[in-house]
């Protein structure tokens, strides 16, 4: 049952064309990103194989459950509600770019508050559903929609207006020294594993990951298009005017013989089923960390009746989420993700670091 | 005997009490006529009593045909179950001579095959179980009886391969049917929705279905199936999307072929749902996602038509859901004669008259047809309504909507479950393999 792991790390390996990760990245072209994806690359493959062999001594437990093997009540409970304020945060953040994404592209005429409300609404739903469901929408999800991505990027890589110059020129500056946010930019594309912290639930005893060679081969070859790909068509100079700077690079593309021509209308389609999904997978794992602060709370992975906490928790983050977009623009979007993906990576040091240091300790106590 | 009979029974002309005698010893019968076959009444009772060449009492002792009731209780319930009561030296033998009217051996019809078996259960139930029985010939079946409904008392057989049932399923099968609690139950359907236990639910979880062989490989694979009294109809479960999405001829057919209409079936689902949505939100949003010579195109050939594209889409969708009502309700000589006035004549005159365009009609015949393709009609009907949603979706959303209600549409099935299995999961298998996930609960 390996693909279930594979399904979170190419989920959130596709959806950084959304959190800016490209953005941040080109911006520092000149100075650092190159570097700094190498680096982010050898911590990610780092992260990816501590966090695997450590959740594989534990199976069937997801984080909370490790942690409260170990430390007492309180303690898990605030690290939770940590966790669970970054993973909405990570969610939120996309869909709110993404409300306005279809409103630059698609519904110039609607509200984007109004956007969003459908948005949340759907996510909403599908977060409040069990643990076991959430996957199996995620496992369709990206058998629908990853063909599709992928035939994109491949179309983008092969494209004749692809200029290697430019691609050449950015590489050179290879010698740069990394910055911070950068590398958090490059290292994002690698996070896919830390899903497996309320994921580890559904594996059943005697798991083994196997192929985990894959991840880093994977997640290097989808940030290596992330970033030259758009330097290769648009110039290393004009590059950095972009925002939306995927949506751009996916407007240069054509379709000769579609229906549909312009191939941003089947990115901005398949990206917004990658963002429902993705929005899905984390308010789901932030409902259920929350859930773990409660004493009384016994883990479910498929209950067949839908607890009213779900619909509560839900129910806040939505409204959380509606305030987010009214008091945010996207300048203040862009700026705050930068710097949440700086955190994260801190956060995800420490809880794959902690562990790690556990599952290491435990044959002992036993 | 007969007279407290009397008693118990309304006036009525079609109870029988008679009482007999012969050189030997004197009985009393009582039975329904009409429910009971004549001759077995004549051939088992009344002839070799009154021919007297073997001694009556010494054949109801040694016939096991003849039941000793003791319970006074019982006596209606089984006269009303085509049963002949006899009193002989004040003990009460039961004898069945039940007739039960039913169509002798039925071709399929609504599931048919072209080259599968074509016949279909029975109404009896003994016919029904000997199709099975001599499809499924393995020590294994075990057949549990079950009687639903306090005035209908029908009885139904819940069927299973003992070594290869799923026990969680088996239970929850038996609990259901044990608390089940209604008057009256005649039909598959009826069942269930009961079983099902929701009263508003959409996709059928169960599935229905009137072919042994479907039914047999159901056993084979570890499902439950039910049969009632009375019906053509079997109940299969659990079932999951994709069974529902199977045709028998499937199995039967070549590989490659029969690929190829799977594909065709799901294509066809996905666009009989999103069609007239998508023409919705092409029309009135986003004109631009399609090349510029077709939505030139859909644009010249709605030239004429004066309202918004949602109004369009509701009289078409409108004209054609009445249409095919119509089709199946019609006795079969004029249910055609519907068709084609409606699908030539008002198709061709609406788009002349301007009401709707041409485009529109193409919609409609395609979203009419790809629904026609699904093979079990109960799904079928649950696809026809998912389109309706979606078109509120796109009247205020385009395109952006059909997405989000596909998202949704998706997510509910997921969470689906059909007797606690999984309703819908790609390459998952209905009994769990041994490293599946979601095992660590399960004990």
């Amino acid at each position: 049952m390996n693909r279930y792991v594979f399904y979170n790390f190419i989920m959130v390996s596709f959806i950084n064309l959304l959190l800016f990760v490209p953005h941040i990245l080109i911006e520092a072209r000149f100075s650092g990103a190159v570097s700094s994806m190498i680096v982010g690359t050898v911590i990610g493959t780092i992260l990816v194989y501590m966090y695997t062999s450590a959740m594989a001594r534990y199976p069937g437990k997801g984080l909370p459950e490790i942690l409260k093997l170990h430390f007492p009540q309180w303690l898990v409970a605030i690290c939770m509600f940590c966790s669970a304020i970054m993973w909405w945060f990570g969610t939120t953040i996309v869909v709110v770019a993404y409300a306005i994404l279809i409103n630059r592209f698609f519904n110039p005429d609607a509200n984007s508050i109004i956007i969003l409300t459908m948005l949340i609404l759907a996510c909403g739903y599908a977060a409040t559903r069990s643990t076991l469901s959430v996957m199996f929408v995620i496992e369709i999800g990206l058998i629908v929609n990853a063909p599709v991505i992928i035939f994109i990027l491949f179309k983008a890589v092969r494209s004749t207006q692809l200029n290697f110059d430019a691609i050449r020129v950015v590489a050179n500056y290879v010698t740069a020294m990394p910055t911070l946010s950068a590398v958090a930019a490059a290292s994002f594309i690698f996070t896919g594993y830390i899903n497996l912290s309320l994921f580890n639930r559904l594996l059943p005893p005697n798991f083994r990951f196997k192929f985990r060679w894959i991840y880093p081969v994977f997640g290097i070859t989808i940030m290596l298009i992330t970033f030259f790909v758009p330097i290769g068509f648009h110039g290393t100079e004009a590059v950095n005017q972009y925002t939306y700077i995927w949506s751009v690079t996916a407007d240069s593309l054509i379709m000769q013989y579609g229906f549909i021509e312009r191939v941003l209308f089947l990115f901005l389609i398949v990206f917004l089923n990658l963002t429902l999904v993705y929005t899905m997978c984390g308010w789901h794992q932030a409902m259920e960390f929350i859930k773990c602060c409660f004493r009384n709370y016994k883990p479910e992975i498929d209950s067949p009746k839908t607890p009213v906490a779900n619909y509560v928790i839900i129910g806040i983050f939505a409204s959380l989420t509606m305030l987010y977009l009214l008091l945010t623009n996207e300048k203040m979007n862009m700026f705050i993700t930068s710097y949440w993906l700086v955190v994260r990576m801190f956060v995800e040091f420490v809880i794959v670091l902690t562990v790690f240091l556990l599952s290491r300790r435990r044959p002992k106590t036993t | 005997m007969n007279e407290r009979l009397r008693l118990l029974f309304a006036e009525a002309v079609d109870i029988k009490f008679e009482h007999l005698q012969n050189s030997e010893m004197s009985i009393e019968i009582a039975y329904i006529a009409p429910l009971c076959e004549e001759n077995k009444i004549n051939d088992f009772i009344i002839v070799p009593f009154t021919k007297d060449a073997y001694p009556f009492q010494s054949q109801l002792d040694t016939n096991p045909e003849y039941r000793q009731v003791e319970d006074i209780a019982k006596w209606q319930e089984l006269l009303l179950r085509g049963h002949v009561l006899i009193q002989a030296n004040q003990i009460i033998y039961a004898f069945d001579a039940s007739r039960i009217i039913s169509i002798e051996n039925p071709q399929t019809q609504v599931e048919s095959a072209i080259q599968g078996p074509q016949l279909a259960l029975s109404e009896d139930l003994n016919i029904s179980l000997n199709l099975i029985r001599s499809m499924y010939p393995s020590p294994d079946l075990s057949v549990e009886e079950h009687t639903i409904g306090s005035l209908s008392k029908t009885p139904i057989l819940a069927l299973f391969d003992q070594r290869r049932v799923d026990p969680s399923v088996l239970d929850t099968v038996r609990d259901k049917l044990t608390s089940i609690n209604v008057e009256m139950l005649h039909a598959a359907g009826e069942l269930e929705k009961l079983l099902v236990g929701k009263r508003k639910h959409l996709f059928p979880t169960i599935l229905i279905t009137e072919r042994p062989d479907r039914i047999s490989k159901a056993i084979s694979k570890g499902k439950v199936v039910i049969l009632l009294k009375g019906n053509m109809f079997a109940i299969i479960l659990p079932a999951t999307f994709f069974d529902f999405m199977h045709a028998m001829e499937d199995d039967y057919d070549a590989y490659w072929m029969t690929r190829f209409l799977i594909f065709l079936r799901y294509a066809s689902i996905v666009l009989t749902i999103t069609l007239p949505a998508l023409y919705i939100s092409v029309v009135s949003y986003n004109p631009e996602v399609f090349r510029v010579q077709l939505a030139f195109s859909i644009a010249g050939s709605r030239s004429g038509v004066p309202y918004p594209s949602f109004v369009e889409v509701f009289i078409m969708l409108f004209m054609i859901e009445t249409l095919i009502e119509a089709s199946i309700r019609l006795p079969r000589y004029i249910g055609s004669t519907a068709t084609t006035v409606g699908g030539l004549i008002l198709g061709q005159a609406a788009q002349q008259a301007g009401l709707v365009s041409s485009i529109m009609i193409i919609v409609t015949s395609v979203v009419a047809i790809s629904n026609f393709v699904i093979p079990v009609n109960s799904l079928s009907f649950a696809i026809r309504f998912l389109k309706y949603p979606l078109i509120a979706v796109s009247i205020f959303f385009g395109i952006t909507g059909v997405a989000v209600g596909l998202f949704v549409y998706i997510t509910y099935l997921c969470n689906l479950r059909s007797f606690g299995k999984p309703y819908m999961r790609i390459f998952g298998k209905l009994r769990p393999l041994e490293g599946d996930v979601g095992q660590v609960n399960v004990e």
